[in-house]
């Protein structure tokens, strides 16, 4: 067997915990060293091989019809799906529009802002998907390893990473386990 | 008392009869995580996290309200208490808005997120059902968000049963229950009387501190024990500390006096937000004050106090406020009493009888009474003070006994806000609150009701209860109600206030006395004034102000304020030296100022109203060029060249611990 392919894709979030990951620092060639890291949002590959992967590793909350399909077609793809950061787990902060009407939320954003001109209006290209309720990842397809954090710990992350690239599950619990 | 056997997780306990599971297992070390649970509040048996599982019972029991009994065996960590725990949480995760990622709770602080954590979760089963309540931001301390409330009541029992409020209650049921002020109005528009222990009890982000939000979590603070010198109540009270910032004020659970309740003045008030600090001493110079080392203003100020008398004379006249420490109150007295020879060393208070008052009630060390009484009384007597407006905590101690049963009368010839807490609201015609008090002793003796001698002096014939409610408008069966009332008490507490010694008489204050004997009590509470008003009379510091004549004034305001009336005296005298914390009208008409510590950045001893000495600690350091109120007192006889007494201790004569 060869090393374990990892991929990962985000979906409504805000890249920050792409970014902690990237904060491990050096630490990135031991993972590199170990796994086979395929497609990723800030690499070349962007989507994960239609083969499979070991491990697929989604940021980012389900807002959109375009986030739906991305998650399935993770989970078609990986053995092991995992929800990385607090908007995968939760749903995140992209979740507080849940409290009030999607419309509203829509016209404040692309309508009401300070800086929109008289011609503001709300998106509605077909390619941008559909906007939905805002749910957590495992709300749409089921996730085998939360790793909660806002963002993420690059500790907990290394950590989570090299349990998975040595065929574990990582056990996120105690000091490890942080959910803001 | 007698001793339960219990089995906890295998162990064998003994407990104390009546104690509850989590009492015992507590006890013994054994966690057991809890959220509607506080140690200062009743048990309210609500958040069911505290589930165990107790052998031969059907269904699991919350420990917090489950009493022990002989034989019992307890389970806390078996299978079924670990999912129960695990699906009350999953239940209170999907009730609202609980997203951590921006609560300014998270991260230590919050005890729902502490409780998950402990259980591991990871994440929700269940996601939120996203119904929004309302946040009520009214409130000129704290706001109120409905949205991370979990509805465990600590915060409504806190405001009834311990500060005896009963402004915050549950409305509506089930999902849709929400937390609510009064019947229903703005928190800020509501009676909330601003004291904040619903805030200190709240165990997640629903009741947040407006003024020390996101300025740090539990774990970045130093947490410094200390003394509230906001008045002679001497509460104790947490200082939350961060960077040398006071952030924010707790009551301090353990403290003997409030138990962790605070008022408003101790909690907020003293965080002083807002006041201009003095931060170098000035001298004036030309007509206007300029910035000097504190060598040029001791060396200016020594020269103008001129080399210290040989015998009582009129050159310096000294006020000090009875909120500093006692160590710096002794060297006040000793610096301008005893080598100065001033014959006008005294304190700031202007209740000028309070020390015949203290005087009065010290020489029978068996009427002082005390603040536990307070706590344990069955019928309080509230003369001459004001509970609900000053020394606050006291008034919560009587306020939230009242549904309990306590009795309270108020005799008051004034407008009094405690007259609206009670049936026996007492307005007897000015001046004859002396004769409605022998008519009501008249009345218990009359009633064959006495429980002990009338003192010498007093000649009762007159005082039928129809004469008294003619000279006094009270009505003759009020008067013999609450004769009865007051003898028929198990344990009557009498408070009284400034208000019962006007024009400088302690008539009132004698005949208070004798009622006091007559109903077989012995607990007479003073209200004192300031936090070491107590302590200024011990030291002789409590006669009226009077400058004139003199040729200079020293004031050692420290971090307090001057009363009009007072500022008014220094109008017409020659020189003024202030040592003060924070810039003030007095300050601006000073001629030599001396910037020292607010009360946080000292410490020092406060004998409280009921006598017990309690030590105030330092949280913060000064600005640079400050010094303390101890410090500047000696390099004050320093530059005089004369010695100061610091035996502070002895002169305090007794106390309690």
């Amino acid at each position: 067997m060869g090393k374990p392919k990892i991929a990962s894709d985000w979906l409504a979030g805000c890249a920050g915990c792409h970014m902690s990951l990237l904060d491990i620092d050096e630490r990135i060639v031991q993972v590199a060293e170990l796994t086979d890291i395929r497609a990723t949002p800030i690499t070349d590959l962007k989507q994960p091989d239609k083969e499979g992967v070991d491990v697929g590793i989604l940021e980012g909350a389900i807002n959109l019809t375009t986030n739906e399909e991305v998650a399935h077609r993770m989970r078609e793809r990986c053995k092991i799906l995992v929800s990385l950061g607090d908007c995968a787990v939760f749903g995140g902060v992209i979740a507080m529009r849940n409290f009030g009407k999607l419309e509203d939320a829509l016209r404040r954003a692309y309508v009401e802002t300070e800086s929109t001109d008289a011609e503001g209006k709300i998106p509605s290209d077909p390619e941008l998907g559909k906007p939905t309720s805002v749910r957590a990842v495992h709300e749409v397809v089921p996730v085998d390893v939360f790793i909660p954090g806002c963002p993420p710990d690059p500790d907990v992350i290394f950590y989570a990473l090299s349990e998975l690239a040595q065929g574990r599950i990582p056990e996120i619990k105690d000091d490890k386990l942080h959910w803001h | 008392m007698a001793i339960v056997n219990i089995t906890i997780n295998g162990q064998n306990i003994q407990a104390k009869a009546g104690q509850t599971v989590l009492q015992a297992a507590t006890e013994a070390s054994i966690h057991i995580p809890t959220l509607c649970h506080h140690p200062a509040l009743p048990p309210e048996g609500a958040c069911r996290l505290c589930l165990v599982e107790i052998e031969k019972q059907r269904a699991l029991q919350p420990s917090c309200t489950f009493p022990v009994t002989e034989g019992m065996v307890v389970h806390t960590q078996s299978p079924k208490v670990l999912e129960a725990r695990k699906f009350v949480l999953t239940m209170l995760f999907s009730e609202r808005n609980h997203f951590c990622m921006y609560c300014q709770k998270s991260g230590g602080d919050c005890e729902l997120q502490n409780a998950a954590y402990e259980e591991g979760m990871t994440h929700w089963p269940l996601q939120p059902n996203w119904q929004p309540c309302w946040v009520d931001a009214t409130h000129p301390y704290y706001v109120l968000d409905n949205n991370r409330c979990i509805l465990c009541r600590r915060c409504v029992r806190a405001c009834g049963e311990l500060v005896g409020n009963f402004t915050l209650g549950l409305e509506a049921r089930g999902a849709k229950t929400v937390l609510v002020a009064d019947c229903g109005v703005p928190l800020g528009e509501s009676s909330c009387v601003h004291c904040g222990t619903c805030v200190q009890s709240c165990p997640t982000g629903a009741l947040i501190d407006r003024q020390g939000v996101y300025l740090g979590k539990e774990a970045q603070f130093e947490r410094v024990p200390s003394t509230c010198v906001g008045c002679s109540v001497g509460c104790g009270i947490e200082m939350l500390v961060r960077d040398n910032q006071l952030v924010r004020i707790e009551g301090n659970w353990q403290a003997p006096v409030n138990s962790g309740v605070l008022c408003e003045v101790g909690r907020y008030g003293s965080l002083h937000r807002g006041r201009e600090r003095l931060t170098t001493p000035l001298v004036r110079k030309n007509g206007s004050q300029q910035p000097v080392s504190w060598d040029e203003a001791l060396d200016f100020l020594a020269e103008r106090l001129g080399p210290p008398p040989k015998r009582m004379s009129k050159r310096v006249a000294a006020l000090a406020s009875t909120r500093l420490p006692a160590e710096a109150l002794y060297f006040f007295k000793s610096l301008f009493g005893d080598q100065l020879h001033s014959a006008m060393a005294t304190g700031i208070e202007e209740e000028a009888t309070t020390g015949v008052q203290h005087s009065l009630i010290e020489k029978d060390v068996s009427l002082n009474g005390s603040l536990d009484a307070l706590k344990a009384a069955d019928c309080v007597v509230a003369i001459g003070v004001n509970l609900l407006d000053n020394h606050q905590v006291a008034g919560f101690l009587v306020k939230r006994n009242l549904p309990k049963g306590t009795q309270l009368i108020v005799i008051d010839p004034f407008e009094n806000p405690m007259h609206g807490l009670t049936d026996y609201a007492l307005q007897p015609k000015r001046g004859q609150d002396y004769a409605l008090l022998l008519g009501i002793m008249a009345g218990v003796i009359r009633s064959g009701m006495s429980k002990g001698k009338l003192p010498s002096g007093f000649d009762l014939k007159k005082y039928t209860s129809r004469s008294v409610s003619k000279t006094t408008g009270i009505p003759a069966k009020t008067i013999l109600e609450v004769a009865r009332l007051i003898a028929s008490a198990q344990k009557p507490v009498f408070v009284y206030g400034k208000g019962i010694t006007q024009n400088g008489s302690t008539k009132v204050l004698r005949a208070l006395i004798a009622l006091a004997r007559v109903v077989g009590a012995s607990e007479l509470v003073g209200t004192k004034g300031k936090a070491n008003s107590l302590t200024a009379h011990r030291y002789q510091l409590d006669k009226s102000f009077d400058p004139q004549g003199y040729k200079a004034v020293y004031v050692a305001l420290g971090d307090d304020e001057l009363s009009p009336q007072l500022m008014k005296g220094l109008d017409k005298v020659p020189f003024l030296a202030v040592q003060a914390s924070y810039a003030s009208p007095v300050t601006a008409k000073a001629d030599v100022v001396l910037p020292v510590g607010m009360w946080a950045e000292q410490e020092g001893h406060y004998l409280n109203m009921d006598g017990r000495l309690q030590v105030a600690q330092r949280g913060l350091q000064s600005p640079q060029d400050v010094r303390s109120n101890l410090e500047v007192l000696q390099a004050v006889a320093g530059h005089l060249g004369v010695e100061l007494d610091s035996d502070w201790r002895q002169a305090l004569g007794q106390v309690k611990g």
